[in-house]
């Protein structure tokens, strides 16, 4: 029988084939709008981090919640790199942002690109360090994980802050940073509903309890992750409509004014709150797989609805790019889970409780 | 008389009931006490799930409804504009209501709770019954005292 | 599983704290007793000669009375955090502290409810802020954070006393059991009559989930609203999204820190090492740890932003906390809450107990000082320089401060020699 697993050498060859072929569409001469590479990287930004980062937490809190998919989250760590890699690209398209003709001393070129690619680079290094750790087979040491995690931080409020906020600069949300760390995690754990959807059924043959119920753990946290995110939200949202100044409210009456923010925005808060909430209310539906798969992927796409939510008052973007470059970079997000075996292989902690 | 069976510990305990249970005493007629909850009386004993969870979104829903309405509705029973928000200001209404849900749910649940488990329970407290830090099965007698004539 | 032996132990050893008071015990009580009283005449002076007996005015509205409510308040969330949150989350180690945590939250609830009353002044009159139809055919007007308060703290209140109730009524049928006569008779009455028939058990175990399930959401959620009282103002330092969560992290982190004050002197006078053992200290230590962190990273956002966008007053209000007149204490409160903290990542200092409630010392400091910054300086450094004043505390505040904090402790003092002041029944199922 052919295998159609990854080994970690092959990972690495096609994530650069990957980045090579996006940069080769960008500058090409092939569109003529940039901004779909930003948009991408924004959102693959939160879930790439985001499943790393699931995986981090439940090993660094002993938890045995989704134990047996930690190392599929793990496995995704060659695609931090990724990240890296396309955001070096984005290099020539930083006039994106209202900053870039006045720049100052937090926005300009240089400091802009050289602090993201550190924080994006030792993410990947961090990652790769605690998924090395994990096949070592020694006891696990929490260092690993603690350092994914601060870097991990570091690198999403950049994310929130310079990739997103800057684009409509001068208008500032402190929560930006706390908000996007917090939403890469819901992002993460939506991942391991996904590959509750490859893994379920062969699972199912090896060991049965347990995966039913870390069926049902995946289940809990969206919906736990639902209620959290809502409120998050809220508290942005609040304090913007009430206080009402001008300089503030603008960001949000803009996007509501017109099409297609508008319909993103219902998308993103039905797809982010309200059907997780109701979907996953019962508890028999937490342990449904149709379910809990479902709403995985209407996460996700709430998450895409709302970057386009944010940056498209700010930047043009190719459509067709757009879809190209996400469809290229989910096949690879499945190729790498589905080759979790062979990239992690004797993940002891992992896979224990 | 009832019979009444104590145990010190857990395992001989669930082994002699469900000894009890297969020698065909109906589960009515057994009254089971644990020191703390034990999930396997109930598959044994075949108990129904608890209810409880209606109570608990009943009053959920309740409260949402209630507390929106009742921001909403005095506000438009003296409609003055302050702070210039809309007199139906709907997100901060919807906070009144979700701190009623929590609110209403809880006390919902908590008097779901009382109704269920049939507590306050005044025998118990008149006849002295105590808490045992024991196990005990106590066994009713063979002709319950529910088969009188009607 | 626990053979009888064991289970009688256990609750002769928790039981043991319920028994006949020590000299030093009846010391502290009298001496908590003292300062809530002189707190009280303190109040009682207030109320007679009018609120010119506190150094609030203008421009400073707001001072310590807030400032004691909001750090009040952020104490009682680590209760609702520990019992509630640890609960669904299957953490082991919350059997150690969840009953003492959560009378504290009751505790602490209590005292920070009295707070906007003494704040108002005619203090007579604080039923107005309840909707209820009246003559005068008024309503409290639901669009102001302050109703959202009375919303949010009554709420708090009665969850947490409900479910503080509910984890003590099999502990309280164990208690009628092992005391005897009248006192006994009073416990068994508490105990709603308590025998732990199956039934029973089967919702009681459904409704403490339930309850767990509400109060996690209402835990972050009265917080929230306690820093919308301040956030959905437009003054500069108080008007910034990201106040809700930090003053969640915030209260989480004082409260917690109040956890460990209390329970190690707890553990080690009614003699419950075993119960609560070390490594369980240090898991609360490390949750310390962790809302530590969350608040260092909203005190860089929130300097960084303000330079960030360029705003005027926003730079204004930032540079005179770091750099004014409350500069001590701003440095004292980053130091306390931002930086000593970052000693836990050692393991050895977490599981150092008498490091960690000096530790928990100053972290409570730190988080006084937290909210009488936010609190002050905003108010003192307004957009109009003609309006800018400062504010110190006059004796009657910082007196009734301290008296609340003797209420605080004359209640928890109370609490552990009526109540047991570990669950018996998780205990035993541990």
């Amino acid at each position: 029988m052919h295998d159609t697993k990854l080994s970690i050498g092959g990972c690495y060859s096609l994530l650069l084939i990957l980045a090579a072929t996006i940069g080769l569409i960008e500058y090409g001469g092939l569109i003529a709008q940039p901004g779909s590479l930003l948009l991408t990287l924004t959102f693959w930004g939160s879930i790439i981090q985001g499943a790393v980062a699931v995986a981090a937490v439940t090993a660094l809190v002993r938890a045995q919640w989704i134990a047996s998919l930690r190392r599929e989250l793990l496995a995704l760590y060659p695609l931090l790199l990724l990240l890296a890699l396309l955001f070096a690209l984005l290099w020539p398209q930083l006039d994106l942002f209202p900053w870039s003709d006045h720049p100052t001393i937090w926005l300009n070129r240089p400091f802009f690109m050289g602090r993201n690619l550190v924080s994006l680079l030792l993410t990947f290094l961090a990652g790769r360090q605690l998924a090395l750790h994990s096949t070592s087979g020694a006891p696990f040491k929490d260092r690993y994980a603690v350092i994914y995690l601060a870097t991990f931080v570091l690198s999403q409020s950049l994310l929130g802050f310079d990739w997103l906020m800057s684009a409509a600069f001068p208008w500032i949300s402190t929560m930006f940073g706390l908000y996007f760390f917090t939403e890469a995690l819901y992002a993460g754990i939506a991942v391991s509903g996904l590959a509750m959807l490859l893994y379920f059924r062969p699972r199912m043959q090896t060991a049965p309890k347990d995966t039913v119920r870390h069926l049902r753990d995946v289940g809990l946290l969206l919906f736990g992750f639902s209620i959290l995110w809502a409120g998050l939200f809220f508290a942005q949202f609040l304090l913007i409509w009430y206080a009402n100044l001008p300089e503030e409210v603008h960001f949000v009456t803009e996007r509501l004014a017109s099409f297609p923010e508008r319909e993103l925005c219902w998308l993103f808060l039905l797809g982010l709150f309200l059907v997780p909430f109701v979907a996953l209310l019962g508890s028999q539906a937490k342990g449904d797989l149709r379910f809990v798969s479902a709403v995985s992927l209407l996460v996700l796409s709430g998450l895409f609805a709302e970057r386009l939510f944010i940056l498209l008052p700010a930047i043009p973007y190719h459509g067709g790019a757009l879809l190209l470059y996400n469809g290229l970079i989910f096949v690879m997000l499945l190729l790498v889970l589905h080759s979790s075996e062979r990239l992690l292989p004797s993940a002891s902690f992992l896979t224990k409780d | 008389m009832a019979r009444q069976l104590f145990f010190d510990d857990q395992q001989t305990f669930l082994q002699q009931l469900e000894q009890l249970l297969s020698d065909g005493i109906p589960s009515g007629q057994l009254d089971v006490r644990t020191p703390y909850h034990l999930s396997e009386i109930d598959t044994l004993l075949g108990q129904p799930p608890s209810k409880l969870p209606l109570f608990a979104l009943g009053g959920a829903l309740a409260g949402f409804g209630g507390g929106f309405l009742l921001a909403a509705l005095t506000s438009l029973d003296w409609p003055v504009i302050t702070g210039g928000k809309p007199i139906v200001a709907v997100p901060a209404f919807l906070l009144i209501g979700y701190l009623m849900t929590i609110l209403i749910g809880s006390l919902a649940s908590f008097a779901g709770f009382l109704l269920l488990a049939r507590l306050p329970q005044v025998d118990a407290l008149l006849e002295e019954q105590d808490f045992d830090s024991r196990f005990i099965i106590t066994i009713a007698d063979e002709v319950a005292p529910c088969t009188t004539p009607n | 599983m626990q053979n009888t032996s064991s289970t009688e132990q256990i609750e002769q050893d928790v039981l043991a704290a319920m028994s006949r008071p020590s000299r030093c015990y009846l010391a502290c009580i009298f001496l908590a007793g003292l300062v809530f009283l002189g707190g009280m005449a303190l109040w009682s002076r207030q109320i007679a000669l009018g609120m010119g007996v506190a150094g609030i005015s203008h421009p400073v509205g707001w001072g310590v009375y807030i400032t004691d409510f909001v750090f009040w308040v952020g104490i009682a969330h680590s209760g609702t955090l520990i019992s509630a949150v640890l609960y669904i989350f299957r953490a082991r180690f919350r059997t150690s502290f969840n009953r003492a945590a959560e009378a504290m939250t009751i505790f602490a609830l209590m005292v920070a409810g009295l707070f906007p009353l003494i704040h108002l002044g005619r203090v007579w009159l604080a039923y107005f802020l309840f909707p209820y139809p009246n003559q005068r055919q008024l309503w409290v007007n639901f669009r102001s954070p302050l109703v959202w308060d009375v919303f949010a703290v009554s709420t708090y209140m009665l969850v947490s006393l409900v479910f503080f109730f509910v984890g003590l009524v099999p502990d309280l049928a164990i208690v009628a059991r092992r005391r005897p006569g009248f006192i006994g008779k009073i416990y068994r009455l508490a105990s709603l009559g308590w025998v732990g028939n199956s039934q029973q058990w089967r919702h009681y175990t459904k409704l403490y989930f339930f309850l767990a399930a509400f109060a996690t959401p209402l835990v972050a959620s009265v917080h929230s609203i306690v820093s919308w009282d301040f956030a959905v103002s437009i003054v500069p330092g108080w008007h910034t999204t990201i106040f809700a969560p930090y003053f969640v992290a915030g209260a989480i982190l004082s409260g917690t820190a109040m956890v460990i004050t209390l329970v190690i002197p707890m553990r080690r006078l009614l003699r419950l090492e075993t119960y609560i053992p070390i490594s369980h200290i240090e898991s609360i230590a490390k949750i310390l740890l962790l809302t530590s962190l969350i608040v260092g990273f909203a005190y860089v956002v929130e300097q960084g932003l303000a330079f960030y966008s360029g705003n005027l007053y926003e730079m204004e209000q930032f540079r005179f906390r770091a750099l004014g007149d409350y500069r001590l204490l701003f440095w004292i409160m980053v130091s306390c809450n931002a930086i000593l903290p970052l000693t836990l990542f050692v393991g050895r200092l977490r599981r150092n107990l008498a490091y960690l409630f000096i530790l928990s010392l100053l972290v409570n400091v730190g988080m006084w000082l937290e909210r009488f910054v936010i609190v002050v300086t905003s108010l003192a450094r307004d957009f109009d320089p003609y309006a800018w004043g400062n504010y110190t505390p006059s004796f009657t505040e910082i007196g009734i401060t301290a008296g609340s904090f003797g209420l605080f402790f004359l209640l928890f003092l109370l609490f552990i020699k009526i109540l047991p002041v570990l669950s018996i029944t998780e205990l035993k199922e541990r």
